[in-house]
């Protein structure tokens, strides 16, 4: 075989595997993007109890990373709360991660509590005047209360008032 | 002085093969390494990088001791030390002590390969016997390089890898070792004409690019798609087979410059390939491997060829190559690891973010979702800077089959995020690779138009 045939023969087989990888989408991988938390997201017409806690979760967790995001330029998703509110050790390295201190944390669980509130409220989730009992409520509740209800919502659509009621012993 | 002996042809040949696969063989266990002695991708890569410094820098300069010292006195010495820094290889329990035992292990390698470069001539025979037996030796080496370090990995561990060596170098010192005690130094040293240095630099780029292509493969294959260190070695061997099928066939066709050509060419097209793979599937690295494989066979046996024709004495020249692909590799994983690190960490961050929207968004109730979080934020500290597998996080499944059959699909999603964000993430290396081995194609171009350098 001569030089010549032999480096075009090499060009023409690398060129086809290129040719042929590119055609299957070798270079089409982009990472599945992950939502802005300050863009509004819908509530999809909860069914049931499971389904209500589940958006309001999200909900409360967009709104956490949201005012993280406003008040201190961290680049906080949905997904990286959810990621750090598991246990009191993630937590911490969440804030030394992203240079986040206690009062600044607080302030996005109520912020993220509100937000949840308000969405339900406009879902038809919850009643005015169970929406507005809880505001007042996210805004005194211990914190770790308030995380506890971001993480099972559950009771609070179950029994919306006797949550108020129970709260009631932390309002002003 | 050595005769043309049996035994003592065998032993030069085995030696050769020995020091020459280091690299292949423990590869395969880096991976193991990082996870045991708790250190990072970066810190491990040294355990590659400090071996083949050495053997770059002293490869020369012991070419040129051997002629004062005695060849044979040089390749038992250079054995023994070998085999003792391999036995402190495999007795080290931190990153440090394994790293200074390299570097000892890699002094006594190039003492024996490039002594043993001066010696295989008259053991052998003659020049081209020698030149085959060296060029085998290199070959099957690196053949066997991947399967073996697997194989040992896996089923002992990454210990026994320089362990096994130990005796080894010391069989294949016994045979020498009469020839060493009659050994007496030469009365001048040739230092012979300067080196090819077109020749030694595309070996060095080619080198680079080898370098990634083996380590980058290893690590996408057990790191980034979590296959057992045999299973990768199983699938990284297709590399060195598709060259040993190929050396005999390329030693048939066109002259040397146009081969090495050809063959950079080709280990730039699979290198290429590699970082293109549209799915995280082991049958789409076949081909790039096929490809890397012809085309290192092409490439390599053409420019020792030319690096050594016509140039004496052999150890010298053999010397400047080695030093020439070892600085290579060296160059190789100095310039990619910083890449690929980088890359691995913003993937692993957005496949974190995207498994974590898939959980969140997952038909699972609230808590559940938050304590799958919580285990698998777990996971992702403890595996520190590496690919994690979250795979254990989602265990014990619920009992509730529906939870059950959820949790799964969830896992799957996850675990394909992970595994197209891993592969995605060596993209920009092996790209880097292929530009190493396209350079080569400048100084092969120089020394086919006669350019000396």
């Amino acid at each position: 075989m001569s030089g010549r045939t032999l480096i075009a023969v090499s060009a023409a087989a690398s060129a086809l595997v290129v040719v042929v990888y590119l055609a299957l989408g070798g270079a089409g991988y982009e990472p599945t993007p992950v939502a802005d938390p300050c863009e509004p997201r819908a509530w999809t017409a909860p069914e049931g109890v499971e389904e209500t806690a589940q958006q309001f979760t999200l909900s409360a967790l967009d709104g956490a990373a949201c005012e993280l995001r406003e008040t201190t330029g961290a680049d906080v998703t949905r997904e990286t709360l959810a990621l750090a509110l598991g246990t009191a050790e993630s937590r911490e390295q969440f804030a030394e991660d992203f240079g986040i201190d206690d009062a600044e944390f607080e302030a996005a669980v109520r912020a993220g509590l509100a937000r949840a509130i308000d969405d339900a409220e406009a879902a038809g989730a919850l009643d005015g005047t169970v929406a507005d009992g809880l505001r007042v409520a996210a805004e005194h509740v211990p914190v770790d209360e308030a995380i506890a209800l971001i993480v099972d919502a559950r009771q609070l659509f179950e029994d919306a008032q006797g949550i108020l009621e129970a709260l009631g012993g932390v309002l002003p | 002085m050595i005769a043309a002996w049996v035994p003592a042809r065998a032993a030069l040949t085995v030696a050769v093969g020995l020091v020459l696969a280091d690299s292949s063989v423990v590869v395969l266990a880096l991976p193991e390494i990082y996870r045991e002695l708790d250190v990072s991708v970066s810190a491990v890569t040294w355990v590659l990088i400090a071996f083949n410094l050495v053997l770059a820098l002293l490869a020369v300069p012991v070419a040129l001791a051997s002629g004062r010292a005695g060849a044979a006195r040089m390749t038992v010495g250079g054995l023994i030390l070998f085999a003792a820094a391999s036995l402190l290889c495999g007795l080290a329990s931190g990153i440090g002590l394994l790293l200074a035992a390299r570097c000892a292990q890699a002094a006594g390698g190039a003492a024996a390969v490039c002594a043993a470069l001066e010696l295989l001539p008259r053991a052998a025979g003659s020049e081209a016997r020698a030149a085959r037996d060296w060029a085998a030796a290199g070959a099957i080496g690196a053949a066997l390089g991947p399967g073996v370090g697997g194989l040992l990995t896996e089923l002992v561990s990454w210990q026994s890898i320089f362990l096994v060596q130990v005796p080894i170098a010391l069989a294949v010192a016994t045979p020498l070792a009469p020839a060493a005690l009659r050994d007496r130094p030469a009365a001048a040293v040739a230092t012979g004409l300067r080196p090819h240095f077109a020749a030694n630099g595309a070996l060095a780029l080619l080198s680079a690019a080898l370098a990634a292509a083996l380590f980058l493969l290893v690590l996408l294959l057990i790191e980034g798609w979590r296959l057992s260190p045999i299973a990768a070695a199983a699938a990284v061997t297709v590399l060195p087979i598709a060259s040993l099928v190929a050396t005999p066939l390329s030693r048939r066709a066109a002259a040397p410059p146009a081969r090495a050509a050809a063959g950079a060419i080709a280990v730039a097209g699979g290198l290429a390939g590699l970082a293109l793979l549209p799915e995280a599937a082991v049958a789409y690295t076949f081909g790039p491997q096929i490809l890397i494989g012809a085309g290192l066979a092409l490439t390599l046996a053409a420019l020792i060829e030319a690096a050594l024709a016509g140039r004496s004495a052999q150890a010298i020249h053999g010397g400047w190559t080695i030093a020439s692909r070892s600085a290579g590799v060296v160059a190789g994983l100095v310039v990619l690891t910083p890449i690929f690190t980088a890359d691995l960490a913003a993937e692993r961050d957005d496949a974190e973010q995207a498994g974590t929207a898939a959980l969140l968004d997952s038909q699972l109730p609230p808590s559940t979702k938050l304590e799958l979080a919580a285990r698998i934020a777990d996971r992702i500290e403890e595996e520190g800077d590496k690919v994690p597998a979250v795979g254990p996080a989602f265990e014990p499944l619920p009992e509730d089959p529906e939870q059950r059959a959820a949790t799964i699909d969830l896992r799957t999603t996850i675990e394909d995020e992970i595994d197209r964000a891993a592969t995605h993430a060596f993209s920009r290396s092996f790209l880097v690779s292929a530009l190493f081995a396209l350079a080569a194609l400048v100084p092969i171009a120089l020394s086919r138009r006669g350019i000396q350098l």
